[in-house]
């Protein structure tokens, strides 16, 4: 490592930092857009809690699952098709690429930035709709999430990432991310707890990234995941499947910015 | 009929742009296969779980999803794009000014002259998925059912012009307010029988913001045959609501000075 990437890597919280603090002001602004993406990304476990609290109307594990899958959806959500791809598609993405710092700084500060405000815009309603079903969750629980949540939060970060990272080399990256967000509400335990699919696709879920992102920080919050082996192996997985995404993140970018042109280049 | 030509002309328009660009259509058709994929995913896990989901059988399900898919995908074709065009550019930006100039009525090019003809797809889809629910249910439905779901799908999709007419409308009173993605959210639980909500939730579903309609009542009327009950109120109330809508786009109009004066 030479000194200059030394002294860089020293300096990338600072730079993260920075970016947050300047998109969450920047984001102030527009509370009222910043409430329509909660209300998109509760709407998905709300639905879910309501279909199976009519299959399972005395199972208590229903709507504490929802209620910490709400907070969870809520508070990892990623718009890198928006906030990433966008600059691509309009060429601005050459005024990061000269910057000293790596792109991806500017991109982290922005999901951060707006996770904020989704958090406390978000946070209010899943502890009303925690109220309204009689949700409790235990705080040794809700501990135990914590670090299967940050894995969870950037598995997530690093997926939407990933998948916005096609915009290299197609205009349709709406919908690729709309095709991995279909995964993540079908195998990540949006549309039914994991535990309630049936056998084959159980095991797939078990297996692919999907629950780590969502199902599994909200089994450990809702107390569905007892003892620290599991837990364990939770974490490990999550890791797994952030170094497999890192690794093609990385791949892909090199890739997509030699391939990339704009006007004036 | 004038309104009828102008409506085809400009759908037409929209269709030849649209099939211009085929990895767009292309992209556009695999994603309306996969949600349609998803939401009959979630009826197939939610049914292997349990027999009856608040009173309906699978193939009853699998009916209320073609449904739904049916007057989404129209909703999506000719009602969304004009909605989510107008509080920004219409009033924001002054563009009514235009349309107020133009030999038509203003309400319907606001409303109806811009369309997504690719929505469409997820109608196929959704005729295909009621076809294959009906079959699986074993008896099919008279002709009178059928003809009274034809009446409150109808119905629903007048409801859901006026709705959206309506929440457009407070774009006059309030220019910042732009209430598309609330409406695109709230409808989302017209997806499954408005039986599965809760009852202070599914009263606002029924009565206060009709989503009931949506899919619900359609889909009981043709597995269960006609009813006046059903159907009366249903004609009743899609008539309240696009006379509401009218008065309350006029009231608007009044209001609207222009972007620039």
């Amino acid at each position: 490592m030479t000194a200059a990437t030394r002294s860089m890597a020293g300096r990338l919280p600072l730079l993260i930092a920075l970016r947050i603090r300047m998109e969450v002001l920047e984001w102030s602004g527009s509370w009222w857009f910043l409430l329509t993406l909660v209300v998109q990304a509760i709407l998905g476990p709300l639905i879910g809690m309501f279909v199976w609290s009519a299959v399972y109307p005395d199972d208590p594990y229903v709507a504490t699952y929802y209620v910490a899958l709400l907070l969870v959806t809520v508070m990892t959500e990623s718009f890198e098709q928006f906030t990433f791809s966008e600059k691509v598609y309009d060429g601005t993405i050459s005024h990061d690429l000269l910057r000293p710092q790596p792109v991806v700084v500017n991109v982290i500060g922005t999901n951060l930035a707006i996770r904020l405000w989704l958090m406390i815009m978000g946070i209010p309603l899943a502890l009303l709709t925690g109220l309204a079903f009689g949700v409790s969750l235990t705080w040794t629980a809700v501990l135990a999430a914590v670090p299967v949540f940050v894995l969870a939060a950037t598995l997530s970060f690093c997926w939407i990432f990933l998948l916005s990272l096609t915009a290299f080399w197609t205009e349709r990256v709406h919908a690729i991310v709309g095709f991995g967000w279909a995964l993540n509400t079908l195998l990540g335990g949006t549309i039914a707890p994991l535990a309630f699919l049936p056998g084959p696709l159980r095991e797939v879920g078990q297996v692919l990234p999907f629950y780590g992102m969502l199902g599994l920080p909200a089994d450990v919050a809702a107390g569905r995941v007892h003892g620290l082996a599991p837990l364990l192996t939770g974490l490990g997985y999550q890791a797994a499947w952030i170094t497999v995404f890192v690794v093609a993140a990385v791949l892909l970018w090199r890739a997509g910015v030699r391939r990339y042109t704009v006007v004036g280049a | 009929m004038k309104l009828l030509r102008l409506f085809a002309a400009g759908f037409s328009r929209s269709a030849q742009a649209t099939l211009t660009f085929r990895i767009n259509l292309l992209f556009d058709i695999v994603q309306s296969v996969i949600g349609l994929l998803a939401s009959l995913a979630t009826v197939f896990v939610v049914y292997a779980r349990t027999d009856s989901l608040a009173g309906w059988t699978e193939a009853e399900a699998y009916v209320l999803i073609g449904t739904f898919q049916l007057l989404s995908s129209l909703k999506s074709t000719f009602i969304d794009p004009n909605l989510s065009w107008f509080p920004e550019n219409g009033i924001r930006q002054g563009k009514l000014d235009a349309y107020l100039l133009q030999p038509a009525p203003t309400l319907f090019l606001a409303s109806l002259a811009r369309s997504t003809p690719l929505a469409l797809i997820r109608f196929v889809l959704g005729t295909v998925v009621i076809v294959l629910g009906v079959s699986g249910q074993g008896r099919l439905p008279t002709p009178g059912a059928i003809l009274a779901w034809i009446v409150t799908l109808a119905a629903a999709l007048a409801v859901t012009w006026a709705m959206g007419v309506l929440l457009a409308c407070l774009a006059f009173w309030a220019p910042r307010l732009q209430l598309d993605v609330f409406y695109g959210s709230a409808w989302e639980l017209g997806r499954y029988p408005t039986d599965i909500y809760r009852r202070p939730l599914r009263f606002v579903l029924t009565y206060v913001f009709p989503l009931a309609l949506i899919a619900t009542v359609p889909t009981t009327t043709l597995l269960g045959g006609p009813r006046l009950v059903l159907l009366v109120p249903c004609v009743i109330g899609a008539a309240i609501a696009c006379c509401l809508a009218v008065g309350c786009w006029r009231l608007g109009l009044r209001r609207y000075t222009g972007a620039t004066s």
